[in-house]
């Protein structure tokens, strides 16, 4: 699963989700990509997850690029400890997900082909998502 | 060149402003450029995503209309929203058309190559633009590669791009613009022990980077 090699701090502030993505809100690698809609925190399992779906379904075809990194630690407390004593221990790792930012991406396949490997990707998500193309992108 | 758009001077400002000038489908928009103070203008949504659907697309110079003053501009950035994709600020600069400009153009690749027909690669299209430095009269549309040529593990380089007369390359000679690769191999799958193993390890957490005191600050609180 990705987590940092290294880290500042152990344990960092939960944060908040306010706003949609500022950068990697546009297809920089790939010809098509999975763009996230709504907010979230985008765990290290679920986007090993989606990885793994991709990558069957195209069978070695294509190359694929994570763009986002569960950066961020959560932590949790023991079940059936009182409250208090001081912050739990990390358990996992997330990334911050804002409305616009590209998840995956995705070259070398058939659009239908990528289309469908994002669809069955999505599922893995937390989230509502779209799936985006340099060709077909309409500006209103 | 030809294309001439129809645009009004801006005098109010922030977020408000802007977001009233959207309701009525126009944008908000700065020319500058040339040496000349910016001026803050409206136009027309449509006619900005008509100039961006052109084959010229963002490179395109169109003339702009303002208070009896025209000028030669060009597209020079965009803000649009992430998630909708809706035209919210045009950044347009003022263009000499008798002065060397640089612009990305786009690449377009031609044929289909060997190694993805015969040999089980892909087309890995590293970079899709390159910058170029010509006189504004002079912008190619796109710059053509011939990838029919190419087996695997085989690339274009920069150098190899043919561009028109009056155009100067500025990428890197020797930038890998596209490349027939092979597809990554599959994993092999993981046996119970490995499993464990790279559980136990994903649990580990990663190393804290702590800060080395100074020598200054340790003599101090001595």
């Amino acid at each position: 699963m990705l987590m940092p090699k290294k880290v500042k701090y152990r344990k960092s502030h939960r944060g908040r989700m306010r706003g949609k993505a500022g950068r990697g809100s546009t297809l920089s690698f790939g010809e098509f990509g999975l763009q996230a809609l709504e907010p979230c925190w985008l765990t290290a399992r679920q986007l090993e997850a989606g990885r793994i779906t991709i990558t069957r379904f195209v069978k070695r075809r294509g190359k694929l690029w994570l763009r986002a990194f569960p950066w961020k630690p959560v932590t949790k407390k023991p079940t059936e400890v009182r409250m208090g004593k001081g912050k739990g221990d990390p358990e996992f790792w997330v990334d911050v997900i804002r409305p616009g930012r590209i998840i995956f991406e995705l070259e070398g396949v058939p659009e239908d082909l990528a289309k469908e490997a994002m669809r069955l990707a999505a599922h893995k998500l937390p989230i509502k998502t779209r799936f985006v193309s340099r060709e077909n992108r309409e500006l209103r | 060149m030809n294309l001439v758009i129809k645009s009004e001077k801006r005098d109010a400002f922030g977020k408000n402003a802007s977001r009233r000038i959207r309701k009525g489908g126009l944008i908000p928009a700065i020319l500058y450029g040339e040496g000349a103070d910016n001026v803050p203008l409206v136009v027309s949504k449509k006619d900005v995503i008509k100039i961006l659907k052109s084959e010229s697309g963002e490179n395109t110079i169109f003339r702009i209309v303002f208070d009896s003053e025209e000028a030669n501009v060009m597209i020079k950035a965009l803000q649009l929203d992430p998630t909708t994709d809706e035209l919210l600020h045009a950044d347009l600069i003022k263009i000499a058309m008798d002065k060397e400009i640089r612009v990305q153009v786009p690449i377009e690749l031609v044929g289909e190559a060997v190694g993805v027909k015969s040999e089980g690669g892909f087309v890995d299209f590293m970079a899709r633009e390159v910058e170029i430095e010509c006189l504004p009269g002079n912008i190619p549309d796109h710059l053509t590669v011939d990838i029919s040529g190419l087996h695997l593990h085989q690339a274009v380089k920069a150098a190899e791009i043919v561009t028109p007369e009056g155009v100067k390359l500025l990428a890197d000679p020797g930038a890998v613009i596209v490349m027939v690769q092979v597809p990554h191999e599959e994993k092999v799958e993981v046996k119970p022990e490995e499993e464990a193993a790279a559980v136990a390890a994903e649990s580990a957490e990663p190393e804290v980077i702590k800060k080395e005191r100074a020598p200054k600050d340790e003599e101090e609180k001595a």
